[in-house]
């Protein structure tokens, strides 16, 4: 897969890594001489040019390009570049500069099929830090969703049962549940639920707290969970 | 008569209530939601300058939900 990523900053450049982590293709457009050159140092493909500009952006290949990401700090540039990825048949993801504007952009950026808001993920990644322990928030699905990790402990009420009697409250689903040291997997009902294994789960807020309780046993603030 | 376009910056994402109580102000003749560095640009029609800062200045920034506006007065 071929991905195009409009700005090779602190968020594009580090995208631009997973993504050739995972095996794909990338090409960065930056036009800052400094962040060009630090690109082209960690070993990608950059073109030197204004990624709102659509020929820079034939020029990096967008005909044959899966998705754009437009990853700059100038929310203009960025919508640009979703609007002429759109063009092009590319799936568009736009990072925006602002929590608020999240809404605004979903409903009224019909180009842009993904919205990224930084700051919020890196705030999920601040609250598991500082909440630590046997709980981890994933991803805010939607406003009321969220997607969560149990780790359960040996003091945690369901361990020793199997999957098929883990009972959880309405508006949840359980989604992949994996033994300590193996990777997640689709939950299979006759297995153990042992002390380190890890359980996904979908959760409305308003049934996160239950489902912490039912799971790993703790009581606590169950607003330290809500969205980021 | 004076022309005036004025650039809304908001902090909510109710977007379509903002565009419509400005759209309700007296002198406002269109108002759009835009992507970029402010959320709305409001088209505004009125007899003298002054009536350009009343919409603007005091009944666009009144509304909840508006951060701070900008207004450019069009010179031809």
């Amino acid at each position: 897969m071929l991905y195009v990523i409009v700005g090779a900053g602190r968020v594009g450049l580090r995208t631009a890594r997973v993504l050739r982590e995972s095996g794909h293709d990338v090409t960065l457009i930056e036009r800052d001489e400094g962040a060009v050159e630090r690109a082209r140092a960690a070993g990608f493909d950059v073109l030197d040019g204004d990624g709102a500009l659509e020929e820079t952006l034939e020029s990096a290949n967008l005909a044959e390009a899966d998705a754009i990401g437009a990853l700059t700090g100038d929310l203009n540039d960025n919508f640009v570049a979703c609007m002429i990825g759109k063009q092009y048949g590319c799936r568009t993801v736009m990072r925006i500069d602002e929590d608020y504007r999240e809404e605004i952009y979903r409903r009224y950026a019909s180009d842009v099929d993904e919205i990224i808001y930084p700051e919020r993920l890196g705030a999920i990644a601040a609250k598991n830090a500082l909440l630590g322990g046997n709980i981890r928030a994933i991803a805010d699905i939607a406003q009321h969703l969220q997607l969560v990790e149990f780790t359960i402990t040996d003091s945690a009420p369901m361990k020793g049962y199997s999957l098929s009697e883990l009972e959880l409250p309405a508006d949840t689903r359980l989604l992949a549940h994996g033994k300590s040291d193996a990777p997640l997997d689709v939950p299979d009902p006759d297995e153990t639920l042992d002390a380190g294994d890890h359980l996904v789960v979908l959760a409305d807020f308003d049934a996160l707290s239950d489902v912490r309780s039912i799971v790993v046993g703790e009581s606590g603030p169950s607003k330290a969970l809500g969205g980021a | 008569m004076v022309t005036a376009y004025v650039m809304v910056k908001a902090h909510t994402g109710d977007a379509d209530r903002l565009r419509g109580e400005i759209e309700g102000i007296d002198g406002v003749t269109e108002a759009h939601i835009v992507a970029g560095d402010v959320d709305l640009i409001v088209k505004v029609s009125v007899d003298t300058p002054a009536a350009v800062k009343d919409a603007a200045a005091t009944h666009v920034q009144d509304i909840e939900g508006v951060e701070s506006t900008q207004t450019y007065i069009a010179m031809d």
